[in-house]
């Protein structure tokens, strides 16, 4: 990835000091990885560094002549490279704002400002190391054991404790919009998924895409080819052949610096996609037909003493170093080795000019003791005793199989001793996931690409079964298979649940695809010796810190099994995840157990594989929210929105007192759009309603309206609002505003599972209308000046009716004649698109009789005084009918209606709570909602669901759920405040503290 | 996560739907007794197996569907297939 | 009767500047030539139609589930209606601005006895054109279906998740050039167009305002 050569941007006043010089870069390297024309200078704790382009912050660093990064977690012993790598522990550093980046991976940047985290006061004497000087008072499970009592104090520990956390920081301002990083999410469906883009991903994905595959390639790396590009020149020729053949083979996407973190069921792949210009991190969601795992493998550290110094490094590491960023890792070279690669960077040290002053071979029994030095390797002990004076020690003691996106499709590794490795057991995989390269076996580059070539042909092939089956399961291209038949039967193939073969003989159009598998070779596997922890004790777990004497110590302890062991002491829970230390532990602590490394097992993979940021996770924020067509009205007339579910809401519009006035004493109106309206027609409405409603539907009339109450089948309440008969066969029901989406689905749940030879359409239509309500003793006048075709007087359009009309130019409005207010009211429904006009209209046009717009809040005031519950509010999730103040339209002798078993045996028994109205006798104090009411001072006898203090009344009224023996007029109840004080209050003779009788609606 | 094969759409992402429980029958309300009409509201079988169960494509066709899936592997099939566990 | 003027009709989705009137609703004036556009077709008809049997809208209408297909209706300055299989049993007609008697009553026509709703919808979904190269591209950002050409050619017809809200899905190439009709619930337009013309930002989308007859 080239870059752009930029100035470095300097911040003013920042200590820059001497530009220090790369004296340990090397001339040009075959493949390196940098571009020597784009210099520029980043920032490494306060002083200036260059760099070249695709430079790691680590190798611009090593390249400068620098060993240390980082203190380590525990005792805080320096460290520098390990890996050289992604996985790298020991340089793991904050860039600008950004703590926990991997600069062993991560580019260097002009003019970042690059810093070691949890050192102080600085990398070169931290206070924290005195850690390492009582490190034999920090055991494993010390914290555990020191710290757990007494209890109280943990949180104080905690705080302490923290400060010896590693872990960078987080800057305390929210950066501007434009200088926030950009999170982002998208899918998608590649029908073959290769992780890993090394010479085996690389050869899958052609392959795979040469039999008509559309494939994606992700590479955790910034450049496709694996261990090739820091190979010799054999390497590098095949990986030149590689790319090109990828670059012209259509229908590769390739992602680089990017890494798949977990496979889930269906194939479903969450890929993290890293270090675009456009984006800082982005989450990919793709669902692949075929996952074709080829992850290579992960050089193991080896466990001895001083194995953590700065200057122990993995032969890959060495070889990285010299061969992708021309860097030389040291002076003196100590080579531990038991395999090619061990010889390899043997070699490419001698090549560049480090002085290799031994080989030591654990092919033929030799071993290495320690590593003498504290801030750098100074010598190191071999078996035998003989002490090498160094500055580098490289080891190469075998390999760990990323096995974890394979065990998270169900294979379990198991152990091959003669390999010295776990390796996936291939035919524990779901025919959707299939591995190549080197995490299945071992062989040349030309087996390897064999075997690649047949799995990703054979992916293909896969792919094409599993596309193939969705394809035909889609309505229009199985239009001829009704429901339920061939369909539904192919719809089941292509998610995998049948055998991904054979699905069945292809109809129509669609060609089945080829039904014969590929024949993939088996890949040999080499001898290596097994190598794990020298005589001496060493660190297992770089990133926790974790020795191989805290291992032994825990198995000594009891913990006898390595999920225990890994939980007591940390050990692969560090950011490295076990990717670099996990066999070593299973090693150890079979050693310590007795058992085979078999026996032993390992711990579980779990996504996900990489670190992830939490941004990435969020994306670009998806909550969708619902809007009236007044919103910007209202917005502008300085409503105060309220949040209602998915609905932006005027709660108010400065004084709800005010306006719930306006409404008693004039006219107010309300946007209540949001109010759930389902279209009903056909012949088996009735029907419906009778089932649905707890209330007698089969006497309403035309053009009249009704008020029902719906109960779940175990009686409780669900939701109510009222229902017009707007013809023979066609009604509209309104629900609440909150119970709109779930009524539907009542409704539609039904009729479709238990009533299918019902004859009802249903279509939602709540938005398809704007709807307000005119209430107010002045709202017949406000409106008989805008509507035209109805007449609204009170004995041609009485209350509880319905009629069309057309109001204010707008043809098609409903009219309902209803009052929740408790006053003279109308509920307009009007096409929505001219809801801002007739809303206007109706604030111009009844400027004289003082109407004003009033919001949620005094509609709440309003109702309340007029005893009017609200499902939700003043019923919970337990509340029966009978609990509900509705004894008088709950219909027992109906034949069946929803919740009606449950009604017979609540009306039987008279249990539950009853809805009563309830004033406090000093009617200043407003008990809070939810107060409990209280019996003999103490046992809970009801709460209350709603108060307000009434502007009308102006006292205080609520509404209460209280205990039936409690529920008559008269009734003094105590209620318990928030603040612990109690008021006393009277249960009043109706729930509605305003016009019970309902003159004021009947108007 | 889970593809759920919709005899309608085709297969979709589950949470493209609703879960609405396993499948039960209503008892008859007329006959019901307390103890069966209660069975029916909150007893589950909560098998680790094979179960049949109502899910709702709330995001799709709009259709409740009636699926076998296995609480264990979460594979899922038609309730009228008879496809064997072969995993 | 006092004069409160002409009713003009508007989108969920705020016009942008210039607003103008045309064929009763206030649409944005503003004109692009990128290469990836949004428009606001909230103006277009829409009339749903729903049976108790699929196969009877399938036979009538001449449009399976699952797909959207051009049909002449006579109207009389020669558009066309577009019928979308929106769900089992369920089709939406789109048409041009102002059409629905027309509609309806050549839907009345159509499925004669049969037990039919037909409900104008016009004003209650919000209607988006997205078209340009990239639009596949674009709606991958919101929308977990696979919008390949095997899977959704020109003409398919689904309903599904995008920006997590419940949108129906056409996909309705114009002259060629690849172009999606997304239509969700009109109080939640504005959030669909919003969402969708932030995950356009990095393809270069670009605002383009209604021409009627727009179908």
């Amino acid at each position: 990835m080239r870059r752009t050569p930029t100035s470095p941007v300097r911040r003013p006043g920042r200590p820059t000091g001497t530009v220090p010089a790369m004296t340990m870069r090397l001339n040009p390297q075959a493949g390196e990885a940098i571009d020597r024309d784009d210099t520029f200078t980043f920032d490494w704790n306060g002083r200036s560094y260059p760099a070249y382009g695709g430079d790691t912050i680590a190798s611009a660093l090593t390249a400068c002549g620098e060993r240390i990064f980082s203190r380590s977690f525990k005792y805080h012993r320096p460290r520098g490279l390990l890996t050289a790598s992604h996985l790298d522990p020991g340089c793991i550093v904050q860039v600008d704002d950004e703590p926990n980046v991997r600069g062993g991976h991560r580019h260097a940047r002009a003019g970042s400002r690059v810093r070691s985290q949890d050192t102080w006061p600085s990398l070169r004497f931290d206070v924290k190391a005195a850690n390492g000087l009582v490190g034999r008072f920090l055991p494993a499970g010390f914290y555990y054991k020191t710290f757990i009592h007494p209890q109280p104090l943990w949180p104080a520990y905690e705080r302490v404790l923290q400060r010896f956390a590693h872990g960078g920081v987080l800057s305390a301002h929210t950066p501007a919009e434009a200088e926030r990083p950009r999170y982002d999410k998208r899918f998608a469906h590649p029908d073959v998924l290769v992780a890993g883009g090394g010479p085996a991903g690389m050869a899958a994905a052609v392959a795979a895409a040469r039999a008509g595959a559309q494939v994606l390639l992700v590479e955790e790396e910034h450049a496709l080819g694996g261990h090739l590009r820091w190979g010799g020149s054999a390497d590098l020729t095949a990986l030149a052949d590689l790319r090109d053949q990828v670059a012209v083979t259509p229908g590769i996407e390739v992602l680089t610096d990017s890494v798949v973190l977990g496979r889930y069921e269906g194939n479903w792949l969450s890929v993290l996609e890293r270090g675009r210009p456009d984006v800082h991190e982005r989450l990919v969601k793709a669902r692949a037909k075929s996952l074709v795992v080829a992850a290579g493998l992960i050089e193991r550290p080896y466990v001895f003493a001083g194995n953590d110094v700065p200057g122990v490094l993995l032969s890959t590491a060495a070889r990285r170093l010299v061969n992708l960023y021309a860097v030389k890792p040291g002076h003196r070279a100590v080579v531990f080795t038991a395999n090619a690669a061990g010889d390899a960077a043997a070699a490419d040290l001698e090549r560049v000019g480090v002085e290799v002053v031994h080989v030591e071979d654990a092919r033929h029994g030799g071993d290495l003791v320690r590593v003498l030095g504290r801030r750098g390797v100074r010598a190191v002990e071999v078996a035998g005793g003989a002490t090498y004076s160094c500055d580098l020690v490289v080891t190469a003691v075998g390999w760990t199989a990323p096995a974890s996106l394979l065990t998270m499709a169900g294979d379990v590794p198991t152990y091959d001793a003669r390999a010295a490795r776990f390796r996936p057991d291939t035919a524990r995989l779901p025919d959707d996931v299939l591995a190549t390269g080197v995490v299945v076996g071992d062989g040349d580059l030309e087996h390897l690409l064999a075997h690649a070539d047949a799995t990703g042909r054979e992916a293909a092939r896969r792919a094409a079964v599993v596309a193939w089956a969705w394809r035909t399961a889609l309505p229009h291209r199985a239009a001829e298979a009704p429901p339920g038949t061939e369909a539904a039967t192919r719809s089941e193939a292509a998610t995998g649940t049948s055998a991904a073969t054979g699905t069945g003989a292809a109809t129509g159009a669609e060609q089945a695809p080829d039904a014969d598998p590929v024949d993939v070779p088996d890949l040999p596997v080499d001898a290596h010796p097994e190598l794990f922890r020298a005589g001496t004790h060493g660190i297992v777990d770089f990133s926790e810190d974790v020795t191989s004497q805290d291992l032994l110590t825990a198995v000594d302890e009891g913990y006898r099994g390595v999920e225990l062991v890994k939980r007591y002491t940390t050990a692969t829970m560090g950011p490295t995840q076990g990717k670099l230390e996990i066999v070593n532990t299973v090693a150890i602590v079979a050693q310590a157990l007795g058992q085979s490394i078999q026996e032993t097992g390992t711990t579980t993979w779990r996504p996900p594989y990489a670190p992830v940021t939490l941004g990435a996770l969020a994306g670009r924020s998806r909550e969708p929210v619902r809007h009236s067509p007044m919103q910007l009205w209202h917005e502008r007339h300085g409503a105060v929105p309220l949040v209602a579910g998915a609905w932006i809401r005027p709660e108010h519009y400065g004084d709800p007192a005010g306006e719930a006035r306006t409404v008693r004493q004039r006219v107010g109106i309300i946007d209540v759009t949001p109010i759930g309206k389902l279209d009903l027609r056909g012949p088996d409405v009735a029907k419906l309603l009778e089932l649905v409603y707890v209330n007698r539907w089969s006497k309403l009339d035309v053009g009249r309206v009704r008020y029902g109450v719906m109960c779940a089948d175990d009686g409780v309440v669900l939701d109510d609002g009222v229902t017009a008969r707007l013809g023979d066969d066609h009604y509209l029901m309104s629900t609440t505003s909150s119970g709109a989406a779930a009524v539907w689905e009542w409704v539609e749940s039904w009729l479709q599972t238990e009533h299918p030879d019902w004859r009802v359409l249903v279509t939602p239509v709540t938005t398809a209308y704007a709807s307000i309500n005119v209430a107010g003793p002045r709202s017949r006048e406000l409106l008989s000046r805008l509507v035209e075709g109805v007449d609204l007087g009170p004995d041609d359009f009485g209350y509880m009716h319905v009629r069309t009309a057309r109001v204010a130019g707008v043809d098609g409005c409903v009219l309902w004649r209803i009052g929740f207010t408790g006053e003279l009211s109308y509920e307009v429904h009007v096409p929505a698109g001219y809801g801002l006009h007739v809303w206007e209209a109706l604030l111009d046009t009844g400027a004289d009789l003082g109407v004003r717009p009033f919001g949620v809040e005094a509609q709440r005031v309003l109702r309340l005084e007029k005893g009017h519950s609200i499902v939700g509010q003043d019923t919970d999730g337990l509340t029966r009918a009978f609990s509900a103040g509705l004894d008088g339209l709950v219909k027992l002798d109906k034949d069946d209606f929803v919740g009606r078993p449950e009604l017979t045996w609540q009306h039987e028994h008279g249990d539950g709570y009853r809805l009563v109205g309830l004033r406090p006798l000093d009617g200043s104090v407003v008990p809070a909602e939810g107060s409990q009411l209280v019996e003999d001072g103490q046992r809970i006898c009801g709460r209350v669901t709603s108060s307000r203090r009434s502007p009308t009344l102006g006292y205080s009224i609520c509404l209460a759920q209280v205990a039936a023996h409690l529920a008559s007029p008269g009734c003094r109840v105590s209620v318990r405040l928030p603040d612990g004080h109690t008021v006393a209050a009277v249960v009043t003779e109706h729930l509605a503290h305003v016009d019970p009788e309902g003159v004021r609606l009947r108007a | 996560m889970i593809l759920l094969p919709c005899p309608w759409c085709g297969p979709r992402g589950a949470d493209e739907f609703g879960y609405v429980g396993e499948s039960r029958v209503r008892p008859d309300p007329g006959s019901t007794t307390p103890a069966e009409w209660r069975a029916y509201l909150y007893h589950r079988r909560n098998t680790a197996g094979w179960t049949r169960e109502t899910w709702y494509h709330r995001m799709g066709c709009r259709r409740y569907l009636t699926l076998e899936r296995h609480t264990v592997s979460n594979q899922v099939r038609s309730p009228a297939g008879d496809v064997e566990d072969t995993r | 009767m006092p004069d409160t003027g002409t009713p003009v009709a508007r989108s969920p989705i705020a016009t942008a500047p210039p607003e103008i009137v045309r064929a009763g609703w206030a649409v944005s004036g503003a004109r692009s030539g990128a290469v990836l556009t949004l428009t606001d077709c909230t103006p277009l008809t829409k009339v749903a139609v729903k049976a108790v049997d699929e196969q009877v809208l399938a036979t009538v209408l001449d449009v399976p589930f699952g797909r959207a297909a051009r049909q002449d209706w006579g109207l009389d300055d020669g558009a066309q209606v577009l019928v979308v299989g929106s769900g089992p049993g369920e089709r939406l007609v789109l048409a041009a601005p102002g059409r629905q008697t027309h509609v309806v009553d050549r839907l009345a026509q159509l499925t004669g006895d049969a037990l039919v709703s037909v409900v104008d919808l016009t004003h209650g979904r919000a209607l988006v054109r997205l078209a340009g190269g990239g639009s596949a591209r674009l709606l991958a950002h919101e929308c977990a279906v696979d919008l390949g050409e095997a899977m959704c050619p020109d003409g398919t017809a689904l309903r599904t998740a995008v920006a997590g809200l419940a949108t129906d899905f056409v996909r309705d190439d114009r002259a060629g050039m690849l172009s999606y009709l997304l239509h969700c619930e009109r109080s939640s337009g504005q959030y669909l167009f919003d969402s969708l013309r932030d995950a356009g930002v990095e393809l270069g989308a670009e605002v383009d305002g209604f021409v009627p007859p727009g179908i």
